[in-house]
Parts: structure tokens; C-alpha cells; sequence
């Protein structure tokens, strides 16, 4: 079971960070802080540059100004090992000549390196992964074979195997069916409080979501047209004060 | 046919990029790269051109241009992220245009492009053996040293990145790799005719395997049964072998693609093949559609 003062470690930090992908900044001025073992929730309509603060945060992109800092320290030292299921999983490579169960094998690489077998311990961890998200059952099928929400499942339970200290979830549950995504949810939950793994999803479900998580950040479009700006300073809430949380 | 050294020499040639050339298809269809092979083809091209020119041995100028031009489109892939398709055709033209410039330059170089273009197994020289050997040995050592990283890649390039493979430098190994094979290939089958050898296995292994490892395996097989098929066709009946090659490839994936409509077509009337298909009742899915509108509408009438 994870602490409350696990929770208050800070694990990533932005500050004042600006980025654009043309020649105006998508976002600016934003400030945000990622604790170890939350689930955090990212949310906004579309158009508020959620999945590039994702970005942002995972070093995918260099801001143009400001700073991103990921506190090592947290993780004993080592860079942390992050697990991601992008916004599209449900829609690349349909044709991709892989079994489901081959699909997810192959979030043990990482651990593996180059040359190691996969070993018992891995295949335990495969296993319960797939039942973890309800995919075991379907674990010989072809991945061009599943529907989108199915998909989206491969991909979380893939990054699962990975046994990771953070995950990033880019709107997770696109294509799940109401079920699917409340075992996500608490799934994700779970995860937080007994394995003290850092989830930050992003997500436009908050009514059903907003009870699982530990907090909410909303991005907002605080001037249109010519400069699109996306203000953090001022929408971050917790769950509790929203939704009177868990 | 065996007795004569070039059929011995062309029939190596043959099972090195048999063995090669189909494996890198799969990871160039996967990967939506397919054209890339004809736009090396072609820079390559340029490249035998300007080594006649400059006295160099045509296939190491070829095999260097390839190499080169592979880089650059892994360079402006990243710069053309949303039109991938763009630096492809832009190398293409470019090197055909400069192969038929140099080609004008040098009146007496005509002749030998032929072999070039359409492939001849009188072409394949001690050196350029020497390469598709070359070519064979570190592309069969790259994929089995890197097929967990590849595999990642090819599935998604952001996820392997993030996971802590080193995309970047991966991806440009894998062009290198593939302007080899593609530079080594052509005097078997031609410039024109290079992609054949690398997709047209691939394609049809793709459609018929279960996994990832099956389709590797089965374009291997594919690739070597059409190659030796296409040599000794071309040497019984005297056509080119390049042509030759591609044309019973080509009829590989056709027939295969219609034995498995008739395959799947069979199994799902309840013919021969249904008393041989395990059913998992955990997985069977059926689907019942109801109308609900009368439902509905009595409901609403009721209140």
C-alpha cells in the first residue's frame, strides 16, 4: 500500500513552459506538477494541446522556453521505466501480422535487452496482464482481428508487462465500451494505490472517471484565433474538490 | 545448367538475396516504405553511372549511392513527417535524372546499363557476389541481433522510443541495410525490377502467416522457391531473369491470394474445412440485433 508522503513526492515538474509547432505557441506559461503514485487526470476540449503537454512531459518535444524536469530521485536514481499507450493504438498498423499474446510478449524486451529468453517470471507477468484487462481469452488472435476498444486493451496490457513506474495513458478508452472503461478505471487505480505506479491520462470521460482520480488538470483556451494558448495556472483542482472523490 | 559458372554464381547470388531481400519486405511493408526500395533502385543507378564515368567500379558506385541516398531519406523522413511519401519521390526522380545525364556523358556505358536495368546473370561479377554476400551476411546479423528493438519500431515508432529503444539511430541502420540489399540485388534482377524481389514475397507472406516469425519464415521461402524457379525458367527458355523472377513471384502472390478466398470461402460454407476448425465457444461471439422502436413506442404509450 502506498503513503500519502509517496504521493507528495514531486515526480515531474514543468515551469512556465511555452511550445508551438508552427510559429505561435500552442502553449504558454504552463506550470504543472506530476507526484509520484497519483492518478492524475488530464482533461480539456479539443484543440487545448493535451496530448502535446503529454508530450511535453515526456520529453518527446523540447518546449521553446521554460523548463521540464524529471526528479530521478524518485525512482532511487535510475530513470524511471514508462509504460505509453498513445491516442491511436486502436488505429495503426491493422494489418501488423502479430497475436495478440506476441503483441504483449514484446513489452518485455526492454527487460530482456537483446539476447535473454523469456523466462517464467515473464509469462506471468504477460498472463496477468492480459486478464488484467480482460484481453486473456482472446490471446491467440490476430490484432487486425479487434475491434478499436480491443486494441486500446492489447496496448495497456502491453505497456502494463513493462512493470512500469509511470504510465501515460492518451485518452485510453477511445472505442471501449462503459464497462471496459470503469475496469480501466479502477484498474488504473489499483495500480496507483498498490504497486505505486504514477498514471496520467488523458481523458474526456471525467464524469465517469473524476471518482478515480487523485486529481484533475483542465486545460483551457484562455485567447482564440491568432494565439491559442493553453493557461494551467488557474484550472488545476483536485478530485475531491470536484467530484468529492474516493 | 549447373555445370556453367555464371549459373553457379547467379544461383548464390539467388539464395543470398533469397534469403535477405524478403525478410527486409516485411519490415518495409510494415513500416509503409514499399517505394522505397524502386527509389534506390534508381539512385543506384546514378551511382553505377558515376563511377563508369569516374573509373570506380560501377557496382561500389552504386552500392555507395544507395547508401547515401538511404540516409537522406531517413534525414528528410523526420523533416516530412506528415507526407512520408515526399522525399521518396523526390530521390526517385532526382536519380534517374542524374543517371540519364551521366548516361549521355559516357556514349560507350549504353550497353552495359541494360544488364543494369534489366538484370543479367552474366552480370553478376566475382565483386558483386562479393557484395550480396556482403550485403546477405550483415543484414541476416542485423536482424537477428535487433529484431526485439525492430519489432517495436516497425509497430510504433513513438511507444519503442519511448520505451527507451533508440529510434533515430535503428531506423537509419535499417536504410543503410536497405540500400545495400537493394544496391547488391540489381545485376540479379535489374534496377526496374529490384522491388519485386523485396515485396512481392513479403506481400504474400503477410497475408497468409499468423505471426510475426511465420511471415518471416514464409517470405524467405517464398523469395527462394521464386528466385530458383525464375533462374532456371529464364535459362530454359532464354528470357531476361529479372522479368522472370518478378513474373512468377507476381503469379506466387496472385494464386496464393485466390487459395485463400477459397480457403476462407470453404470454411464458411461448412465444407472441408469446418471439421477441422477448433471453435472456442470463449471466444465465439453472436451478435443478436434487435428493433426496439415498437418497445419504445408501447412504453411511451403506456405513460
Amino acid at each position: 500500500m502506498i503513503t500519502q508522503g509517496a504521493i507528495e513526492m514531486i515526480l515531474s515538474s514543468m515551469r512556465d513552459v511555452e511550445f508551438g509547432y508552427g510559429e505561435s505557441p500552442v502553449v504558454q506559461g504552463v506550470t504543472l506538477d506530476v507526484y509520484k503514485g497519483e492518478f492524475l487526470g488530464i482533461t480539456g476540449p479539443n484543440g487545448t494541446a493535451k496530448t502535446t503537454v503529454l508530450k511535453l512531459l515526456l520529453g518527446l518535444l523540447k518546449p521553446w522556453s521554460g523548463r521540464i524536469e524529471l526528479n530521478t530521485d524518485a525512482f532511487g536514481g535510475q530513470k524511471p521505466v514508462i509504460g505509453y499507450v498513445p491516442q491511436h493504438a486502436s488505429s495503426f498498423n491493422a494489418g501488423f501480422p502479430s497475436r495478440v499474446i506476441e503483441l504483449v510478449r514484446s513489452g518485455c524486451h526492454g527487460r530482456l535487452g537483446l539476447f535473454r529468453r523469456m523466462g517464467a517470471e515473464e509469462e506471468r507477468l504477460v498472463q496477468s496482464s492480459l486478464e488484467q484487462v480482460g484481453m486473456w481469452e482472446l490471446r491467440r488472435r490476430r490484432i487486425g482481428e479487434l475491434s478499436g476498444g480491443q486494441k486500446q486493451r492489447v496496448c495497456l496490457a502491453r505497456a502494463l508487462v513493462q512493470c512500469p513506474d509511470v504510465l501515460i495513458l492518451d485518452e485510453p478508452t477511445t472505442g471501449m465500451d462503459a464497462h471496459s472503461r470503469l475496469e480501466l478505471y479502477r484498474l488504473m487505480r489499483h495500480q496507483t494505490r498498490q504497486h505505486g505506479i504514477t498514471v496520467v491520462m488523458v481523458t474526456h470521460g471525467l464524469e465517469e472517471a473524476g471518482r478515480y482520480l487523485d486529481r484533475i488538470i483542465t486545460l483551457e483556451k484562455v485567447e482564440d484565433d491568432m494565439a491559442p494558448q493553453a493557461d494551467l495556472s488557474q484550472a488545476e483542482q483536485t478530485a475531491g474538490e470536484r467530484w468529492g472523490g474516493e | 545448367m549447373l555445370a556453367y559458372e555464371f549459373m553457379q554464381r547467379a544461383l548464390l547470388a539467388g539464395t543470398l538475396l533469397g534469403l535477405i531481400a524478403p525478410i527486409l519486405g516485411v519490415y518495409l511493408m510494415l513500416r509503409r516504405q514499399v517505394l522505397m526500395a524502386d527509389t534506390l533502385s534508381h539512385v543506384s543507378l546514378a551511382g553505377v553511372a558515376a563511377g563508369s564515368l569516374l573509373g570506380v567500379n560501377p557496382s561500389i558506385g552504386g552500392f555507395a549511392a544507395a547508401v547515401i541516398a538511404a540516409l537522406l531519406i531517413e534525414r528528410l523522413r523526420a523533416v516530412y513527417r506528415t507526407y512520408a511519401e515526399v522525399p521518396v519521390a523526390l530521390l526517385m526522380t532526382g536519380g534517374l535524372a542524374v543517371a540519364v545525364v551521366l548516361m549521355s556523358l559516357g556514349k560507350s556505358l549504353s550497353q552495359s546499363f541494360s544488364a543494369y536495368l534489366f538484370g543479367s546473370i552474366v552480370a553478376v561479377s566475382s565483386t558483386q557476389l562479393g557484395l550480396i554476400g556482403a550485403a546477405a551476411g550483415i543484414g541476416l546479423l542485423f536482424f537477428s541481433v535487433f529484431r526485439r528493438p525492430l519489432y517495436a519500431i516497425t509497430f510504433d515508432e513513438e511507444t519503442a522510443g519511448i520505451s527507451g529503444v533508440a529510434v533515430r539511430r535503428l531506423s537509419a541502420a535499417f536504410s543503410v541495410l536497405t540500400g545495400m540489399t537493394v544496391a547488391a540485388a540489381m545485376p540479379v534482377v535489374g534496377v526496374l525490377l529490384v522491388s519485386a524481389l523485396l515485396v512481392l514475397p513479403a506481400a504474400l507472406a503477410l497475408r497468409i502467416a499468423g505471426g510475426f516469425v511465420a511471415a518471416m519464415i514464409l517470405s524467405v521461402g517464398i523469395g527462394l522457391v521464386g528466385i530458383f524457379g525464375g533462374l532456371t525458367l529464364s535459362y530454359t527458355v532464354n528470357t531476361p531473369p529479372g522479368g522472370t523472377i518478378a513474373l512468377l513471384l507476381l503469379a506466387f502472390l496472385i494464386l496464393g491470394i485466390m487459395a485463400q478466398k477459397l480457403w476462407l470461402m470453404v470454411r464458411r460454407h461448412g465444407g472441408y474445412g469446418r471439421r477441422h476448425t477448433k471453435v472456442v465457444p470463449a471466444i465465439k461471439t453472436v451478435v443478436r440485433v434487435t428493433d426496439r422502436t415498437e418497445y419504445r413506442a408501447a412504453a411511451q404509450g403506456k405513460e
